[in-house]
């Protein structure tokens, strides 16, 4: 009862024109930075950080928390119609989403996940609003042994992740756990294999591989066929949102989706991304037709678009209750909170009330905006692909490498990301599928630093891993899964000698 | 028809008179650098946006325009503990245009190895702005109720009690192992990623002790979540939430070491331009705005000029030599980089 009258107090004062302009604004601009590629949202609010000095503090808030919830809406955008991904979290969704455009299905796939964002979106504010101190303190029991753990069974789950085959997929994320390694290490305060250039030290950045490896790989890919334009299906208004059966099939999807997202937005490190992976993982093996994730299957959109939203909720905790920033998004959102004289952490419920609520309650109006902005230019941004191809990438191009400097403001990352596009290119002709290697690139470094960590605390005893029983949960877990998958693999074994000697 | 030719008449009009502007421009540059400056000024921070040094860059943002006439613009340039963009910093252009702000850091990376700036030949402190600390602390359901009790306590089981800092080499593990040496303690040491991991891995007790600049743990303390037990600085903070905690000083330790952050600009500055910057900045720093939001992050205000921060500079690298040789820290990098 108490938490309606707090709501409702929130509300009252999220609803104020001002702080509802502001959220509309924050919406509208993390929209954008979604849409666009290569833009990411932690340089679009450092951005517009100086913007906000002469603002209200709450109105500031509510607009810097629009645009990094936003963010992850618009990712999907080009993701899904020219297989680039807008955000790093979406790089999963061009796995099924574009398939669905060449299959005319673009603007059923933009619905669901639009739809599926704000459905998710609704989820992750719910659980902050109701469990957000609880939460935190369990977010709190995982220390570098966990994440170990949680790092390791990842790994081995989702390699397997695309079609391709194992020893492909392994060979991947091996080679994404490598470059991984590449940069200064902030644990043993050494720089490795960057060769003495200064710029490798700051290690790959995971949007410059994903811009390139898949957004830049595709322009040129796009390049070298020889039809000038696939055939753009036609647009009817039926076209653009999903059958009865669509909305059937992505209804299950995106309420696992909200709820893994949340769960995973509790752990540091690039969650949205993560939460992306394992919601694919988790519907291809749900789903009835596993065969078809790769080829246009609307489930492989919805999970993971619906994770990487309710992600965003869930990483608000640890900042709302602890004053902790768990990922860049949040890390850029306590600075916004600083600049304003406010410093979050345990005390910002009782101190603070008005924000704490009015913020949490304009993510309720927000995530609502979004799904009324989202809709209607899902028939825009259609439409966008009737454009002739040999303007549309070159402007793509542009974007692309207009966001990717913003991010370090680093020219050599240009490079990098030309680079990982020629690579990504050559990837696609051998049938590699570069996302493994994202994957590894992800949480290899997890890996290595919860180990090392993990290893300092318990003072060198690797049983420790074990004998801690939120660690030895995990892995006993993901022990199980593995022994589960290699049961059919055995049968078939079995069969197929039986089939040799009868 | 007609209206085309117009308009692209119209159109080439303005881009020659762009160009011609331009020219005008830089010619101003040049020949009337009395009036600096007469662009927007842009100041590099060498870390990612959100954290300690890149809110006082903020900070100074906010304020600058008032006594700068124009605005600063923030610029992170993340990486290689600040490296990368102090690096950037002294290769670029002396004409006042460009400036980054500076932390300890500065000083500590060319300890540990050759860095690309050589700071007193290619870098210039402009100002020294504020003067924070390390605190350290413990988790408030720890027994210890100040340093001694943690001495003793790992005196008893040495080797038993493990602190968290954000990387080796970093400026919270030389504070914590300049504390475990002082002492005479062993303690283990734990590499975080950045502060707030650390501060994560102290809250939920897998690690015992950090030592933490004052922002990150401000509100822990306050709240009664975490305890401070010493602040590493010669005096004790001004705060009032924080003036509680005793230095390590007063408890016996003779430990003494300052988190300043400052404004430095490349080599070489015309006198002129460094005076007016000089000036701007003492101004922008005793602005009551900006002593505000310094002290909300924990920090203080401490005006040192030039000629100080230089003097500074070189006697905070005296210091931390000596505390890097006595602590094996820099045997332990060295080690590694081999």
């Amino acid at each position: 009862m108490e938490t309606i009258s707090l709501l409702l107090h929130g509300f009252s004062i999220s609803i104020l024109p001002t702080n509802l302009l502001a959220c509309a604004i924050g919406v509208l601009i993390g929209t954008l930075v979604g849409v666009l590629p290569g833009i990411d949202t932690i340089s679009a609010i450092a951005l517009l950080l100086p913007f906000s000095y002469s603002m209200d503090s709450t109105a500031a808030l509510i607009m810097f928390a629009g645009i990094y919830y936003g963010s992850k809406y618009g990712g999907s955008t080009t993701a899904i119609l020219m297989n680039v991904p807008g955000e790093a979290s979406a790089v999963i969704t061009c796995l099924d989403g574009y398939p669905m455009t060449q299959k005319g299905r673009g603007g059923a796939a933009l619905t669901v996940a639009a739809v599926g964002s704000f459905i998710a979106g609704t989820i992750g504010v719910v659980g902050l609003t109701l469990f957000a101190p609880p939460l935190a303190q369990l977010a709190l029991a995982f220390g570098p042994p966990e994440y170990f753990s949680i790092a390791l069974v990842g790994l081995i789950l989702l390699t397997k992740l695309t079609g391709t085959s194992m020893l492909k997929s392994s060979l991947m994320a091996t080679l994404g756990v490598m470059l991984g390694t590449i940069g200064l290490d902030s644990l043993s305060g050494i720089s490795r294999f960057s060769f003495g250039i200064d710029e490798l030290d700051r290690g790959f950045n995971l949007s410059i591989l994903a811009m390139g490896l898949f957004g830049i790989a595709e322009i040129f890919t796009v390049m070298t066929q020889s039809t000038p334009q696939p055939k753009v299906p036609s647009l009817h208004f039926k076209d653009l949102y999903p059958t009865k059966e669509e909305f059937q099939r992505s209804s299950l999807p995106i309420l696992r989706g909200g709820f893994i997202g949340f769960l995973i937005g509790l752990l540091p490190g690039s969650s949205a991304t993560i939460a992306g992976f394992t919601s694919y993982a988790l519907e291809k093996r749900c789903s009835k037709k596993p065969a078809e994730f790769g080829y246009g299957a609307i489930e492989g959109v919805a999970g993971p678009e619906a994770a990487n939203n309710s992600v965003v909720s869930a990483t608000m905790i640890p900042l709302l209750t602890l004053g902790l920033p768990f990922c860049g998004g949040t890390a850029i959102l306590l600075s916004g909170f600083m600049i304003h004289g406010i410093l979050p952490g345990p005390t910002l419920i009782t101190q603070h009330p008005d924000l704490f609520w009015g913020l949490i309650t304009s993510m309720y109006i927000g995530n609502l905006m979004l799904l009324v902005i989202n809709l209607p230019l899902i028939g825009v941004f259609v439409q966008l692909l009737k454009t002739p191809l040999n303007i549309l990438m070159p402007l793509v191009v542009l974007l692309t490498i207009t966001g990717a400097y913003s991010i370090n403001n680093s020219i050599m990352d240009l490079m990098w990301i030309t680079f990982f596009g020629i690579i990504g290119f050559f990837m696609r002709r051998t049938g590699f599928n570069p996302l493994p290697l994202l994957i590894g690139l992800v949480i290899g470094p997890e890996l290595e630093r919860g180990l090392i960590q993990g290893l300092i605390i318990s003072n060198g005893s690797i049983y420790s891993l074990i004998t801690r029983p939120l660690s030895s949960a995990i892995l006993f877990l993901g022990a199980a899964i593995l022994l589960y998958n290699t049961v059919p693999w055995f049968d078939k074994f079995t069969k197929d000698k039986k089939k040799v000697h009868p | 028809m007609q209206k085309k030719i117009v308009l692209s008449l119209a159109l080439c009009f303005s881009l020659v008179s762009l160009m011609i502007g331009g020219c005008t421009y830089m010619q101003n540059k040049t020949a009337a650098a009395k009036t600096f400056p007469l662009k927007p000024i842009t100041i590099i921070v060498p870390f990612s946006a959100g954290g300690g040094t890149d809110l006082i860059a903020r900070a100074l943002e906010k304020v600058a325009p008032k006594y700068l006439a124009q605005p600063l613009v923030v610029i992170n340039k993340p990486g290689g503990t600040g490296t990368i963009g102090w690096n950037e910093l002294a290769s670029s252009n002396p004409d006042g245009y460009t400036l980054g702000i500076t932390a300890l850091d500065l000083i500590v990376q060319p300890l540990y190895g050759p860095t690309k700036y050589h700071y007193p030949t290619a870098l210039e402190p402009l100002v020294q702005i504020s003067n924070s600390t390390f605190i350290m602390v413990v988790d408030a359901k720890e027994p210890w109720q100040d340093v001694a009790a943690v001495i003793n306590y790992s005196k008893e089981h040495p080797r038993e009690l493990t602190f968290g800092h954000s990387g080796i080499g970093s400026t919270g593990h030389i504070v914590g192992e300049a504390f475990a040496s002082t002492a005479n303690i062993s303690l283990r040491q734990v590499p975080f990623r950045g502060a707030s991991e650390a501060a994560t891995a102290l809250l939920g007790k897998h690690i015992q002790i950090a030592f933490m600049a004052p922002a990150s743990v401000k509100e822990h303390i306050k709240n009664g979540t975490l305890r401070a037990l010493a602040v590493s600085s010669k005096q004790r903070l001004t705060d009032p939430a924080l003036s509680h905690i005793p230095t390590f000083t007063e408890q016996g330790l003779d430990i003494a070491l300052n988190n300043p952050n400052g404004v430095a600009a490349p080599k070489g500055l015309p006198p002129e331009v460094k005076a007016e910057l000089g000036a701007a900045f003492k101004s922008i720093i005793s602005d009551p705005e900006f002593k505000n939001m310094i002290e909300q992050l924990g920090g203080q205000i401490e005006y040192l000029d030039s000629k100080q921060s230089e003097a500074q500079w070189l006697d905070d690298s005296k210091k931390l030599t000596k505390i890097i040789e006595d602590t094996g820290i820099l045997e332990r990098i060295k080690e590694q980089k081999n």
